[in-house]
Parts: structure tokens; C-alpha cells; sequence
């Protein structure tokens, strides 16, 4: 029987950032430095592999304009969660927020998903997949598939940029094509979208240890 | 090597019988109705004559190659005849009972004997529980349905695979009201050896096969059916009824990207990626398979309607341009120069702009000029034409016209009516002439061609 394991977010950005995807900033710590290196606002999550979903157990806390705000937040943090480890990250401008995820399916194996983020994304299951790998036909279909997609097209002004969406998508798939055996389920969720980038703001990846 | 399975040139009945209620009269009575021409061999125990035909007591005694063998005999009795063909190198056995891994454990273990007799042999299995073949080139059927009470289809393009083997036969029987023909049909039952996945192979070879319509409940492998039917329905298309779209997926969804990813989803997914088109019931499975079969993809999405019944345009322009019940394509806008003429074709009365209204004045030659004009703008992508036949000026050559424009643009035919109409629908079927007895029906078989045209121009500009 194989095993799961839960990777660390910092690690599974590590990968990610190998594969040219975008992710902010940040450091991994168990007490708070003197000094950051990261430009405020900051954003302060937990980061344990056996807290799945942080904010459900108040384990991220946005919007942290200074030191003093932060080493506040960080003791109040340090007090709820005392074992675990903690990641400060500069916090990313606005944008479309997505979720890109990696998923094994039983008779089809590895499929990727595209959808928009949000709680609108599991409401309405406006979601679409491939298997991996895709190309960039299968990618610009996954967008064109959702019902949101006008969102993409300039609706009311918003400006999200389909080309690096398709980008992500592409190397998402490449990232689940090189660990095809291993990969269980990964979501990227939210990414934010903008003008000109794509920023994979959290991400959580389970792997088979076999 | 399937030509043994699809051409064979001998079939033995493994438990022939007198008894008219026993499966092993079923078949053999059919086999003899259908016509077969190559050679029959009953297997009977106590060699009895059966409708004036000699009888072998083992499929051992037959001194001849046997293409195809089909057992009769009940679950428990299927593991000593399956030995025999082994012995025999029968190539093909379709064994017919029921009573294996559907019905439980004991019924799986029986299953797993019949694996185990066959691996290392190169005598293939179809099924267990299964109806087994209809192969109307070859006239075989051993279907087990009575001739007096069930129609089976004449010759046709469609190659149809079917998990099940009563949703294929009335199927069939249902399409065969039309003249509908198949190249095959084959039900896999259990599918413990031949597969859909090798079907696939062999058809996308079949030169009277020209597309291939699958009754699925679930894949056998679905990866490896990907694969091939990706590279397959670039040539030949493939439409997939899959069942089970509501059954809970058994993943552990702990993110939410498996939260989201039930069954069916990745299922579409998947089939999209492969340019396979999905259908949603019997009737849609052969429409689209019928449509793509016959009929050039789509190209781009402007279409024009032509009727001589002025609600039928109305309807049809809602179904055509509209996402909420319709199918989202849009209605061409025809250039100058084409309404000036068919100005000329068309009474005054009638309606120049899409859809094109002939009136109840409609003649068959106006359809065929129209058509010209319609198939001459480049703005129109592809062509609805309701071919009605229930006014004067409207008769059978119409059919002749239609035949003739299917070398234009894209055209699919409303054919609406039961009296003439079913009539012309078969007339139309005859000459592959995707042809439709409902508005909805024809529109959606239309926006199948959009979906592969837009599928094989994608996957071409890459």
C-alpha cells in the first residue's frame, strides 16, 4: 500500500518556482526575525503539513502593513499554532482570483482542472479538465469551456489576462507530467491573475509515497 | 485478424437444441433467418437433427477451422466447452450466458476459470453476457431476440459497439423504422478479454465503417481508450454515450480540485480532449454518429436556414443562435448580391433574408436554386434545408436535389412528417443524406459538425 504525504506549501512552491510559475515572496520561519526582507503588506499563514486548510482555523492572516502589526500577529499565531512553522509572504495586488488543481482519477489518471476561485467555483461546479499532459489548444478549450469565460474577454473592464492563464495551465500540466506516478492532488488556490502575470498565491500538494 | 470475428467463413453453435425456449434454438434460428452463407456446425450432445441440419456431439469432431464459436450453455457448463475450443483453436467464442462477475463472488471465480483457460491461447473471448454479434454484411446474428418481433438494421456506415446488450438491440430494432444501417454491431457484456480499445483499432481499418458509435458504462481503461480513440477520431469520428454520469466517485477528495472532480466531469474532460462527441441518449448516439458519418464538418458557425413552412425558420433560428435551449451557432447574414438573387427564385411573399421561406409555394426547383446561391455566399458557413413534401409543388426529386448539394457545404435535413415523410426519410437515409424527423434533431446534428470542425481545426493549427 502506498502512503500520502502532505508537502510543506513553502516546498511545493520551491517545485513550482522550477517550472518558471510565479509565487510571492516569502520566508519560512518558526519564531519572527529581526529583520524580513519582504515589502509590506505581508501576509502570515501557518504552515504545517497537518493543517490542511488554514483558513478555516484562522491560520492566515492578510493585510499586515508594518513590524509592529506583524510581530502582534505572530505572537497571537505562535500562541494558537505553538509547533508549528509559519510563512511570511508579501502580499499580492488584486486580480481574477483561479484555482488550477491536479487530480488522479482512477480510470483516466492524472487530470487537471481550470476554474475561477472563490466559493462561486464550487457553487455552480463551473470547472473544466483535461488529462495531463495538455497542449495549448486543450489549454485555451479549458478557458473557453467555462461559463465564466467572458471574464477573460474584458467583461466590464476587468483586465485578466487569458495568454498567462494559458501559460500556467501549460506548466502546471508539464509539473504533473514529470510526476506523473507520484502527484495524488494539487491545488493552486487561489492564483491571481492580472494584467501581466499570474501569481500561485497558495498551493497544497499531496503526493503518493510509494 | 477480427475478420475471423467480423467475415467469419464458419460458426459453431455450442448447445444447438431442439427445444424452441433453449438459447441454442435462439441462435441457430437465427443464424439460418439472417441468412448466413458460410458454413454452420451445431454441436449437439445426443446429435440430434435440428432443422434438417447434421449435428456434431463436440466441437472436436468437426474437421474444419472454426472462425467462430458461440457457447449457449449455461454459466457452470461454459469452463469444459471453452476448453474444447482452446483445443481446437477456435479463434472467436462468444459465450452467451450470464451468471459471472455480474451476479457476485461465485459468479467471479467462474469468470476468472474462463481467463485462465483461454490465457496463453490465441482463441479470444467476447463477452460472457452478452447477445454477441449482429453483422448484417456477413448475415449473422446471434442475438437472441425473435426475428418475428424484432427489426434488425439492414447495411449501413455505423460501426456500434455496445456494453449493453438490449439497449443495442432495440436500438436496432428502433432504427431500423428508418432504414438506418450499421457495418457492426458487438456487445462486450462482461469484457473480460476483447475490448472496445481493440474495436476501435479494427474499425478505424474498416472501409464500411465510417464512424463508430460506443454504448459505454465504464471504460475498461480509460487511458488507453484516450490514446487510441485521440488518434483514431482524427480520421473516423467517435460518438460516446457514457452511463453512469451521476454515480459517486469513489476519489478521496480532500482539496477541492477533488471535491470538484466527479466522475463525469473528468469523463468530459477527457472526451473533449479527444474530439469525441458525447451523446445523451440512443437516439442522439446514432443521430451524431449518422451526421458525422455522412456529412464534412463544420467550419465556422454561420448558418442559413431554408423552409417553405415560415414557423419551422422561427423555431429553427432560436435553436440555432441561442445558448438556452439551443446550441449556440449563429444565423448567417447573407450578402447583397444573394438576397438580389433569390429575389428572383422566390415569391415575393416568401422572405429573402435567413431563414429563407419558399412559402407554401415552394417548388423543387427553388430549393435547388436556392441551395446554388446559399452554397455561392461566403458568408454562410452551413445549411439547414426542411425538406417538406407536403405541398404540390414539392415532390420526390427533391431528394435528388439534396443529394446532389451534399457535395457543397455542410447540409443537414429537417424531414418532418409521417405519412410522405417517413417515406423521404428513408429515401434520404438510402442515399446517406443526414436527414432528421424533428426540428431539435436536425440542429443538434448540425452543431455536432461545428463541434468536430472546430475540434480538427484546432488540433491542425498547433
Amino acid at each position: 500500500m502506498s502512503e500520502k504525504k502532505v508537502i510543506e506549501e513553502m516546498d511545493v512552491k520551491k517545485m513550482l518556482k522550477e517550472y518558471g510559475i510565479k509565487v510571492p515572496n516569502g520566508i519560512l520561519v518558526t519564531e519572527l526575525p529581526d529583520s524580513i526582507g519582504l515589502d509590506y503588506p505581508l501576509v502570515l499563514k501557518v504552515s504545517d503539513p497537518n493543517i490542511l486548510h488554514k483558513s478555516d482555523v484562522g491560520g492566515v492572516v492578510l493585510n499586515i502593513k508594518n513590524y509592529e502589526e506583524l510581530n502582534i500577529k505572530f505572537m497571537e499565531m505562535k500562541n494558537k499554532f505553538p509547533n508549528s512553522k509559519f510563512l511570511i509572504e508579501s502580499m499580492e495586488k488584486p486580480g481574477i482570483e483561479i484555482i488550477i488543481g491536479l487530480i488522479r482519477d482512477a480510470t483516466f489518471g492524472l487530470s487537471i482542472m481550470f476554474g475561477l476561485g472563490g466559493i462561486f467555483t464550487e457553487l455552480y461546479r463551473d470547472v473544466s479538465f483535461r488529462l495531463v499532459p495538455i497542449d495549448d489548444f486543450d489549454a485555451r478549450e479549458m478557458i473557453e469551456e467555462i461559463k465564466a469565460k467572458k471574464i477573460f474577454e474584458g467583461f466590464r473592464g476587468i483586465r485578466a489576462n487569458k495568454e498567462v492563464v494559458i501559460d500556467l495551465l501549460l506548466k502546471v500540466s508539464s509539473f504533473g507530467k514529470d510526476h506523473y506516478d507520484t502527484i495524488d492532488q494539487l491545488d493552486l488556490n487561489p492564483v491571481i491573475v492580472r494584467e501581466n502575470d499570474a501569481v500561485v498565491v497558495d498551493a497544497k500538494l499531496i503526493m503518493i509515497i510509494p | 485478424m477480427y475478420e475471423h470475428l467480423l467475415h467469419p467463413e464458419s460458426i459453431a453453435i455450442i448447445g444447438a437444441s431442439k427445444d424452441e425456449r433453449k438459447i441454442g434454438n435462439v441462435v441457430l434460428k437465427n443464424l439460418l433467418y439472417y441468412g448466413y452463407r458460410g458454413k454452420i456446425y451445431p454441436i449437439n450432445p445426443k446429435n440430434e437433427v435440428i432443422f434438417n441440419m447434421k449435428t456434431y456431439s463436440s466441437i472436436k469432431e468437426i474437421n474444419d477451422e472454426i472462425d467462430l464459436a458461440v457457447i449457449t450453455l449455461p454459466a457452470q457448463l461454459v469452463p469444459d466447452s471453452l476448453e474444447e475450443c482452446v483445443e481446437k483453436n477456435v479463434k472467436y467464442v462468444i459465450v452467451i450466458a450470464g451468471g459471472f462477475s455480474e451476479t457476485g463472488k461465485k459468479g467471479a471465480e467462474l469468470e476468472k476459470k474462463i481467463l485462465d483457460i483461454i490465457k496463453n491461447s490465441r482463441t479470444r473471448v467476447i463477452g460472457p453476457n452478452t447477445v454477441g454479434v449482429y453483422l448484417p454484411r456477413s448475415n449473422v446474428s446471434t442475438a437472441l431476440t425473435l426475428p418475428d418481433r424484432t427489426a434488425l438494421p439492414g447495411e449501413g456506415n455505423l460501426a456500434f459497439i455496445s456494453q449493453s446488450g438490449a439497449l443495442g438491440l432495440l436500438t436496432m430494432d428502433t432504427i431500423s423504422e428508418y432504414g438506418v444501417g450499421v457495418s457492426a454491431f458487438i456487445n462486450l457484456g462482461n469484457r473480460i478479454d476483447l475490448s472496445e480499445i481493440e474495436l476501435l483499432d479494427y474499425f478505424e481499418k474498416d472501409e464500411n465503417t465510417k464512424s463508430i458509435v460506443l454504448y459505454i458504462e465504464n471504460f475498461k481503461n480509460g487511458k488507453e481508450f484516450f490514446n487510441i480513440g485521440k488518434k483514431i477520431n482524427l480520421k473516423k469520428p467517435i460518438v460516446v454515450l457514457k452511463a453512469g454520469r451521476t454515480a459517486a466517485g469513489e476519489k478521496a477528495a480532500s482539496l477541492h480540485t477533488g471535491a470538484l472532480a466527479t466522475n463525469d466531469n473528468v469523463v468530459d474532460g477527457a472526451m473533449k480532449q479527444a474530439g469525441i462527441i458525447r451523446a445523451y441518449s440512443e437516439t442522439e448516439l446514432i443521430d451524431y454518429g449518422r451526421v458525422l458519418g455522412y456529412q464534412k464538418p463544420l467550419f465556422g458557425n454561420r448558418i442559413a436556414i431554408i423552409t417553405t413552412a415560415g414557423g419551422l425558420g422561427v423555431i429553427t433560428a432560436d435553436y440555432v443562435s441561442s445558448d438556452v435551449n439551443g446550441v449556440g451557432l449563429s444565423l448567417a447574414k447573407f450578402s447583397e448580391n444573394t438576397k438580389k438573387e433569390l429575389r428572383n427564385v422566390i415569391v415575393p411573399f416568401g422572405s429573402v433574408e435567413n431563414p429563407v421561406d419558399l412559402t407554401a409555394d415552394g417548388s423543387t426547383e427553388q430549393y435547388d436554386k436556392v441551395l446554388e446561391i446559399l452554397n455561392n455566399d461566403e458568408n454562410v458557413d452551413g445549411i439547414i434545408v426542411y425538406a417538406l413534401f407536403q405541398t404540390a409543388k414539392v415532390d420526390e426529386s427533391l431528394i435528388d436535389v439534396l443529394e446532389r448539394h451534399m457535395n457543397g457545404k455542410p447540409m443537414v435535413v429537417g424531414i418532418l412528417g409521417s405519412l410522405f415523410g417517413k417515406k423521404m426519410l428513408i429515401e434520404a437515409e438510402k442515399r446517406k443524406i443526414p436527414a432528421y424527423p424533428s426540428m431539435e434533431r436536425t440542429v443538434k446534428a448540425m452543431k455536432v459538425l461545428y463541434i468536430r470542425g472546430k475540434y480538427l481545426k484546432g488540433r491542425n493549427e498547433k
